[in-house]
């Protein structure tokens, strides 16, 4: 029967059975124990180390590691949670999706409220007080941290010491960039700027959050309620404006969290980052060129004597209610979290700093890293960790980013169309625009039965 | 001589734009052969003291060693090679049977079935995922192949294009022919029909195989432990949270264009004859 068939059917029918005979062959790990997801490949290898450790010790239960990818997960977790459809017993969930776990009624949140387990095992002072905060709503705690990200200014001290600047003299913001001003330079002539001071610009979201925290500022207020158009956010975005827009413009674009900032930080673009502690081990890792040529330094203050940090990303692990052995899963999520080894893992692999204060200890954050000059990384960032900005978490972080973010952009536009430098003179227009903003998140909330008070 | 120029002409653009489609490849080669540091340092080849001011020296496969022994691709390769070449047969196979019941056999609803068939080509797939991903889970399929490969066995698409191949390729005369000497049904199908239209065979497989091989929403949605994943979903997961390594997604990429490539090469021919069958009135 094969001649008279196309060659291509032949073909892909000996493909089928040399695949189907390969793939049979090879083991399937079976799928009992605690299923645990997260969406991060080297979150999984962390994890899946401690479940090495864990799995000979209960061989009854064993905990099995499962990476998706961060749509994926939010996708069938929140599947899970509405329809009781198949969900991982521990899930890791990153912060920019925590918002949707928390919408509609609380009883229905799918994670486990943990709140009387971490009082009752006296975790709540072992914990960096500011890093449970956007795991927490209408103060229960849903989640463990898994870090803490402080962020830090890192800039290219080659090209900094290089033009004689010493960076001591930098306190605030406003220090920052009269100090920094000599580098923002035409070098080819062109009539472009070849180096711009920070990574700020009308569309990064990212960077914006971070400044409006460490101002005190921010999107939600501890009830939850949106407060875009607060007096500090007003000023705030008023002076973030005339450096991201205008004759006065010093900075430009380059998310840390995507390729960009890297490429941009190599080609000695951008002279500084706004960057957490996870950002100094991608850029190790991704830019081994500029080994010594970089440091960090706090984040200069909105003023005097003011907050020297902020904070970006941040991940939590929580157990759902599907999950039939929470106490298992509860010992085994403190074993991975709370381990020094864990911390070891995080700090070696990303730079990442841990949330547990005993692990603050660990040699490992004293030791002078030579790719940043020297400088005690580690440290650094854990001298930080307790003046982390809190973050109030909603389900409406993704719409509040979005009309903040339009308001910004149309600030900079009116900052561009008739040259403003002066913060004071652009106030009226971010403090309307950032009003309209308000009534639009507002109209927004309105809508959702539960926030609304409507629920039936 | 006015000819000639527009002919130089053209094909001066032709060369033109083919190189620009080609420029995405090179930047994937170069990418794949380059170690972290080269990756953001040079847009193309490494710079160096080389032929053509290249560093040869500082090409590496250091790449490709980390997908198949650090990161587990070979198992994905095998597991994208199982479902698309079974899924790309099987979804043939059932497509051809269903244009040619459609095509040359008369029964009860027949019309009906070809209406139910025509509207199932307007309905776009995302919006199928959901209640597909509920009957999956009601039959206990999710987290398995046969979840995978059986909701796409009989597309309508290709149930048409079938239909429509077996309308202008297979004579109804040649059909009674087979029956008077004794052939069954399934004599008649096999040996008979299908080589008549083994042209589309050929088409439909190779893009039934590539639709398969490409698919990356519903492994992602379906299949849930790693060692089930395709290529597709194997390739994002090496995308990082806290960064990525730009070379190994390339080489990754490379990997899986691969076969597909190779595919292509050796049906080239039946594709082409089958998607241009029918195109000229015999």
């Amino acid at each position: 029967m094969l001649r008279f068939q196309s060659f291509g059917l032949v073909l892909v029918t000996v493909l089928a059975a040399v695949s189907t005979t390969l793939v049979l062959l090879q083991p399937v790990e079976p799928q009992d124990g605690l299923q645990y997801w997260t969406f991060d490949r080297s979150h999984a290898q962390v994890a899946s180390a401690a479940a090495a450790n864990w799995n000979p010790r209960h061989p009854d239960l064993p905990v099995r590691v499962t990476t998706l990818t961060g749509p994926t997960l939010l996708t069938r977790m929140l599947s899970g949670f509405y329809s009781d459809t198949p969900v991982g017993d521990m899930i890791e969930v990153e912060r920019g999706q925590i918002g949707q776990v928390f919408a509609g009624p609380v009883q229905d949140i799918g994670f486990v409220d943990l709140t009387d387990r971490i009082d009752r095992d006296g975790l709540r002072a072992a914990i960096n007080a500011p890093s449970l905060s956007p795991w927490s709503l209408h103060g229960r705690n849903y989640g463990l941290p898994h870090d803490v990200h402080p962020t830090m200014l890192l800039y290219r001290s080659d090209l900094v010491e290089a033009a004689g600047i010493d960076v001591r003299q930098i306190e605030t913001w406003d220090d920052y960039f009269r100090v920094m001003r000599p580098l923002f330079r035409d070098h080819d002539g062109d009539g472009r700027p070849d180096t711009y001071l920070l990574n700020t610009s009308p569309t990064n979201m990212g960077a914006h959050e971070v400044m409006l925290l460490q101002a005190g500022g921010g999107m939600f207020d501890a009830a939850g309620q949106p407060v875009l158009n607060s007096e500090i956010n007003v000023r705030t975005v008023a002076r973030m404006v005339v450096w991201m827009a205008g004759p006065n413009r010093m900075t430009a674009d380059a998310p840390v969290s995507g390729p960009s900032a890297i490429k941009l930080a190599g080609e000695g673009y951008m002279l500084a980052f706004l960057a957490p502690d996870w950002f100094a081990g991608a850029i190790k890792k991704e830019l081994p060129n500029l080994a010594g040529k970089l440091k960090f330094m706090p984040l200069p203050a909105w003023e005097r004597g003011g907050r020297r940090t902020s904070v970006l990303g941040g991940t939590m692990v929580g157990i759902t209610k599907a999950c039939r052995q929470p106490d298992e899963a509860w010992a085994f999520i403190k074993h991975l979290y709370f381990a020094p080894e864990t911390a070891r893992r995080l700090y070696a692999t990303f730079c990442i700093v841990s949330p547990i204060k005993s692990n603050w200890s660990l040699a490992c954050y004293d030791e002078p890293d030579p790719y940043f000059s020297g400088q005690p990384v580690g440290r650094l960032f854990l001298n930080l960790a307790g003046d982390v900005p809190e973050r109030i978490p909603s389900p409406f972080y993704a719409s509040a980013t979005t009309v903040l973010s339009a308001a910004i952009v149309g600030s900079c536009r009116h900052v561009d169309r008739h040259g403003i430098t002066d913060p004071a003179a652009v106030e009226p227009e971010v403090r309307r625009r950032l009003d309209a903003a308000q009534a639009e998140l507002l109209g927004i909330m309105q809508r959702n039965v539960f926030v609304a008070g409507r629920a039936p | 001589m006015l000819r000639r120029l527009a002919n130089v002409l053209l094909y001066g653009l032709l060369i033109f734009f083919a190189v620009l489609t080609l420029v995405p490849f090179a930047y994937m080669v170069c990418g794949a052969l380059k170690s972290k540091y080269d990756f953001a340092a040079s847009l193309f080849l490494p710079a160096g003291g080389g032929w053509l001011g290249v560093g040869w020296d500082r090409l590496t496969l250091a790449n490709f060693a980390r997908l198949f022994t650090e990161l587990g691709l070979p198992r994905a390769l095998h597991n994208s090679i199982l479902l698309a070449s079974v899924s790309s047969i099987l979804t043939v196979l059932c497509c051809a049977m269903g244009g040619y019941a459609l095509a040359k056999h008369r029964f009860r609803g027949r019309d009906t079935v070809m209406g139910v068939v025509l509207s199932a080509l307007i309905i776009p797939g995302p919006l199928l995922l959901a209640p597909s991903f509920q009957l999956l889970y009601n039959l206990d399929l999710l987290d398995t192949y046969t979840g995978l490969i059986l909701p796409g066995l009989a597309p309508a698409f290709g149930v048409f294009l079938f239909r429509q191949a077996m309308l202008n390729s297979v004579p109804d005369e040649l059909l009674e022919a087979a029956r008077m000497d004794g052939a069954g049904e399934i004599r008649i199908f096999f040996e008979l029909v299908l080589p008549l239209v083994r042209p589309m065979l050929g088409a439909f497989l190779m893009i039934s195989f590539m639709g398969t091989w490409n698919n990356f929403i519903s492994p992602q949605i379906i299949l849930q432990s790693p060692e089930l994943h395709p290529l597709s979903v194997a390739l994002n997961n090496l995308k990082g949270l806290y960064g990525t390594d730009y070379g190994v997604i390339m080489a990754g990429t490379i990997v899986s264009i691969a076969p597909v490539m190779c595919l292509f090469l050796l049906l080239q021919k039946e594709f082409i004859s089958g998607l241009t069958s029918g195109a000229v009135k015999g």
